[in-house]
């Protein structure tokens, strides 16, 4: 196990820092020009939460919207945002608008920020005994590209886009539809959003690759670096080695778009479906990219509440060593339908199912992690055992999809869009939220309220499973993705959907009520405020971490290990 | 709204009773018919069953299958997939609660140190590999059956997507193309069919053979869905997909675009009328340019037909986009 | 478990540890770039990959020389079907001759399509194809074929388009694609974009 400071770590460490190094600079200078990866990684926190407020908003709106058959509220949003009154086509634009900008959102500017922005940024040097990133200042562009990759998709939806204002591709942007098919700086807009995001994680990536292999202190080896380090590890390279592929795509979508090339266009001899190859071969590590690091952070919050080191940690590691590779070799089972022959369905059949081994070896890990352990129920292990039962859930469901024949009947419907928030709106975003309140104290120095953390598990629990469990039930009984409007006999479970979120939203607020709990009551949280169990790093500094850390480097003794 | 629905639900129970006898579904037809319909000949859009080819309302299940690669995926999804994906799922959540009982602090104060157990850990691997060959065998036997081809004699429908409808092209009997859009709400459900699905024109195929389905995207890419029939196809522009169908029995399947494919992805559903031999073929005739027989030998009657055909696929090419727009809007 | 401070350990020599990081981070932005460099070469190795295995449906181009060396599978007979397609941009009308053919196994063949310009302005067409079921692509051989250079046709102009092809007899070999009893070959006609 990664185990490395023993329980008793001599406190004076951190008055030894306090002393000289932590020089902060001034506010502009420590928020906009920053290189200290603790504040970066608040920065990508902050930014994720409010991306989240508006792809969650979003997400309102379609709920709200499919609540009852018809057009409810499309049309006045049409309007609010600029459209001509009273056209139908422009409200019906707005819908694809939305759901490509929820996706996009949730992707590019909510998941990945807050996970490897914000709490890898936050805790991978310091976990490794690092003082900061290799580097820095390419730490701080990867922000700001992240940043203004996000304000290019929301001028996107004030641009002209065909039929309506925005971009209306789906987060796929699949070719035809996103080349001749969209008219309009909109789609051009959301690319460049992609680029942006995506070059300014690419350099993310390079950094935290250089960072775990050349800046790990003395006696750290691989083989000792806590299983969220090797799970932010796995995720650069595969950020660093789909990510290009994505850009490649995409910059020819744009020259086919605005320079009449036939990249994906028959007209000259190109092939559709080769983006879709294209597209997926980044956009299923994409998926693992996101949920990667949620394992990282689960893997440390049970060991630390089972007071156990980790159950077979070289197991966990090459287990998402393992998904990473698999990951780049499953693509085309997001592309059952498009006239694949048989033989290439059989493979990516097989090739699927194959994942759920390591990511069986992984449940069952975690378990025996707790077996013989002393369990804790803090607000972080609520949420990851939480996190577990959600997974799996959601990982079950990707078994009957990896299966072609199934398929055929299942893609694209409502049991996709269950299958997938399973796994990354309940699974990765539980994972944030155990991060959140295992970390919150020592990333702010002062407590969260734990009442109130376990009290939005409670609602949050409730509240999205009633939200996605009957999407599987509408999928089956055959409900479209990406449909504004639907047969009556659809209305049950979808408006049981809206409901959820409601409830759901209800637990956003207890969240929002906790942070501001935080900062009103002011509770100082101690270096160690987990106790016993708590074992990497971070817990032997205080809470915040010293500006500047580990200026002496900690030597992680090879006795240590007593996994 | 209750009342018509009621209205519905007899009006269906009565005609599911006279499914079996074709001369009576025939004269049931006619009878609830639109007249504008009966002008055209002897075809009579038949009246859908509810619940049967379209989603039952609050199901928690798959549509009624009518197919039979459908039987087989609803079986390998209902009595192999199932079980199995819930036998895990309850595991899971048993040994979670097990441990959150068991191991709490309060029960155990000193946690064990143990972090190995090779066994355990190639059980753990192996297990769900041999659950994986399990589910892989019948899938892979599945997927092969689905890729069966049709017979050289099989009829063969084209399938094009447009934006925003679907167009049905007949190359075996004269090569006419059914231009096929949405209804409005209200039509929908006067005529008895489900809103958000149904069609002015439909696809026709006969019931109980073969049919080479092959779809091709017109401008982007759609996907040709039907649920009820366990099928789902792209099509894609600039390349011909192929996939047979066979539908066990006479009945009206309705199913929808399911790539997207801009602002009216939503409003161009797909309805399949599956009719006994002879009726599909007095249905043929009943199209401009319709012909029943080897397209060898009477091929100058083809090529005489094809013109026409492709006028009057243009006419109503021309005419038809407008009237969805009006049809999607009455839907708002 | 032990841990210690090494007050020898500080990092004092920054810039070898400089170095150091600008190397990896060299090495990995290399495998960034050549990965990017992969994805615009997915295009071309895409098209190599189908022609070669005639993976979805990509027919296979053969010279006279090979067409006459193949031994005809005597008495195995095959349907081929013809589908023609034009793009909602090109005002051109564009149908096969025949709705279908039936072929000895092996044996060149002939079909042509009829194709007319109905605009009043010359246009260049061009012409992509597959074959479906997608396993008989491998097997689909055309000898001369309109699709293999762009046409030109003057307002109002009329003509026929041949394609001569066979079907390989190795077909009857592949357990995938022995059962196939027609093959379709379909042509969409697009306006070349610098047409």
């Amino acid at each position: 196990m990664a185990t490395t400071a023993p329980e008793s770590f001599p406190v004076h460490e951190d008055a030894h820092h306090d002393a000289h190094a932590d020089h902060k600079p001034a506010f502009f200078q420590r928020w906009f020009m920053s290189t200290n990866h603790k504040d970066i990684g608040t920065l990508y926190l902050i930014f994720s939460i409010f991306a989240a407020i508006i792809g969650g908003g979003i997400s309102g709106i379609m709920r709200f919207e499919l609540q009852e058959p018809g057009i409810q509220y499309l049309t006045w949003w049409a309007e609010f945002l600029g459209n001509p009154a009273g056209d139908f086509d422009s409200a019906l634009h707005l819908w694809n608008v939305l759901i490509t900008a929820h996706g996009l959102i949730m992707v590019f500017f909510v998941v990945m920020p807050a996970m490897i922005g914000g709490f890898a940024n936050w805790f991978v040097p310091i976990m490794i005994g690092a003082p900061d990133m290799a580097f820095p200042r390419m730490n701080n562009i990867s922000f700001w590209l992240t940043f203004m990759g996000f304000c290019s998709l929301m001028m996107s939806a004030f641009m002209p886009g065909g039929t309506g204002m925005g971009a209306g591709t789906g987060w796929t942007v699949y070719a035809p539809l996103s080349t001749t098919g969209s008219p309009g700086p909109a789609v051009d807009f959301g690319i460049f959003a992609l680029h942006l995001a995506g070059a300014g994680s690419i350099m993310g990536a390079i950094n935290f690759i250089t960072t775990i292999f050349n800046m790990r202190a003395p006696g750290m080896t691989l083989h000792k670096m806590p299983l969220f380090v090797w799970s932010v590890l796995v995720t650069a390279f595969l950020l660093l080695l789909a990510l290009p592929v994505l850009a490649a795509a995409i910059t020819m979508l744009l020259t086919d778009r605005n320079f009449q090339t036939t990249f994906f266009t028959p007209e000259g001899g190109g092939d559709p479906v080769l983006y879709q190859h294209l597209f997926w071969f980044f956009g299923h590590p994409e998926v693992y990219i996101m949920i990667l690091p949620g394992f990282g952070i689960i893997s440390q919050i049970i060991s630390t509440f089972s007071r156990k080191p980790v159950f077979g940690y070289l197991g966990m590691a090459y287990a998402m060593v393992a998904i990473g590779v698999v990951g780049f070799i499953v693509w085309a089972h997001h592309m059952y339908t498009v006239g694949l022959s048989v033989n290439e369905k059989m493979y990516f059949t097989a090739a699927t199912m194959v994942i759920a081994v390591p990511t069986g070896v992984k449940i069952f890990s975690w378990i025996a992690t707790m077996w013989g352990g002393s369990l804790r129920f803090t607000s972080p292990m609520i949420w990851a055992l939480g996190f577990i039962f959600l997974f799996t859930v959601g990982g079950v469901t990707g078994v009957v999809l990896a299966n072609g024949s199934i398929d055929d009947n299942l893609h694209d419907s409502y049991y996709v869009v269950a299958h997938f928030h399973y796994v990354l709106s309940l699974g990765a975003v539980t994972a944030m939220f155990a991060g959140w309140y295992y970390w919150f104290p020592k990333m702010f120095g002062v407590w969260h309220s734990e009442f109130l953390s376990k009290l939005q598990f409670a609602i949050f629990f409730v509240g999205v499973n009633l939200v996605f469990f009957p999407m599987h039930f509408l999928g089956m009984n055959g409900m479209s993705r990406r449909y504004p409007d639907y047969n009556p006999a659809f209305e049950l479970w979808n408006w049981v959907a809206t409901r959820g979120y409601e409830i759901m939203a209800i637990s956003i607020a207890v969240f929002f009520a906790n942070i501001i709990y935080a900062i009103v009551v002011r509770k100082k949280a101690e270096g160690n405020y987990w106790g016993e169990g708590a074992t990497t790093l971070e817990w032997t500094l205080s809470s915040p971490p010293p500006f500047h850390q580990f200026e002496t480097l900690p030597v992680i003794d090879d006795k240590a290990g007593a996994h | 709204m209750g009342i018509r629905r009621a209205a519905e639900y007899m009006t269906g129970a009565a005609i599911a009773l006279s499914v079996t006898a074709g001369t009576a579904l025939a004269a049931a037809a006619t009878e609830a018919a639109p007249a504008v319909e009966a002008a055209t000949g002897g075809y009579v859009p038949m009246k859908p069953t509810p619940g049967i080819g379209m989603p039952t309302e609050g199901a928690i299940g798959f549509q009624q299958q009518f197919s039979e690669v459908g039987h087989d995926g609803q079986f390998m999804h209902n009595w192999v997939l199932m079980p199995i994906i819930t036998l895990i799922t309850v595991l899971v959540l048993g040994l979670l609660l097990f441990v959150m009982i068991r191991y709490r602090a309060g029960a155990n104060p000193n946690p064990s140190r143990t972090s190995h157990n090779t066994l355990i850990e190639v059980i753990w691997t192996l297990v769900p590999v041999l659950v994986l060959v399990v589910i892989a065998v019948p899938s892979m036997k599945l997927l092969a059956k689905q890729y069966e081809t049709a017979p050289k004699e099989a009829l063969t429908v084209k399938v094009t997507g447009y934006q925003w409808y679907w167009g049905y092209t007949y190359p075996d009997n004269g090569g006419f193309e059914v231009i096929s859009n949405m209804l409005p709400d209200d039509e929908a459900i006067a005529n008895g069919e489900p809103a958000q699905l149904a069609v002015d024109k439909r696809m026709v195929v006969p019931a109980g053979e073969k049919i080479r389905i092959q779809t091709i995207g017109a401008d982007v890419i759609h996907s040709f869905a039907i649920p009820s029939l366990w099928y789902k196809l792209d099509a894609v522009p600039g390349r011909i997909n192929e996939k047979v169908l066979e539908i066990e029995k006479p009945g009206v399947y309705y199913g929808q675009c399911m790539e997207l494919c801009g602002v009216r992805h939503g409003y161009m559903p797909i309805a399949i009328e599956a009719l006994p031999r002879d009726k599909f073929e007095q249905w043929v005739l009943e199209q401009p340019g319709g012909s029943i027989g080897d397209p060898e030998e009477n091929a100058d009657e083809t090529a005489a037909a094809d013109a026409e055909a492709e006028d009057a696929a243009e006419a109503t090419d021309a005419a038809e986009p407008a009237e969805t727009g009006e049809a999607a809007a009455t839907a708002a | 478990m032990e841990q210690s401070i090494a007050p020898d350990r500080r990092i004092d020599n920054i810039d070898e540890a400089r170095r150091r990081n600008n190397r990896t981070g060299f090495i990995f932005l290399i495998v960034a770039i050549g990965m990017l460099g992969m994805g615009y070469a997915a295009v071309p190795l895409y098209r190599i990959f189908c022609q070669v295995t005639g993976i979805d449906g990509t027919t296979q181009r053969a010279s006279e020389e090979q067409a006459a060396a193949v031994v005809a599978a005597t008495g195995q007979h095959i349907s081929v079907r013809f589908d023609g397609n034009v793009s909602g941009g090109l005002p051109w009308k564009f149908k096969p001759n025949q709705v279908k053919q039936d072929v000895v196994i092996g044996e060149k063949s002939l079909a042509s399509y009829h194709a007319v310009n109905n605009s009043a302005r010359p246009i260049t067409g061009t012409a992509v194809f597959n074959v479906s079921p997608t396993q008989a692509g491998k097997y689909f051989n055309k000898i001369e074929c309109f699709c293999f250079t762009e046409q030109t046709l003057k307002p109002g102009q009329e003509v026929e388009m041949p394609v001569i092809y066979y079907v390989d007899p190795a077909i009857l070999d592949d357990p995938d694609a022995r059962d196939v009893e027609q093959i379709t070959l379909s042509y969409s006609f697009y306006e070349s974009p610098k047409g």
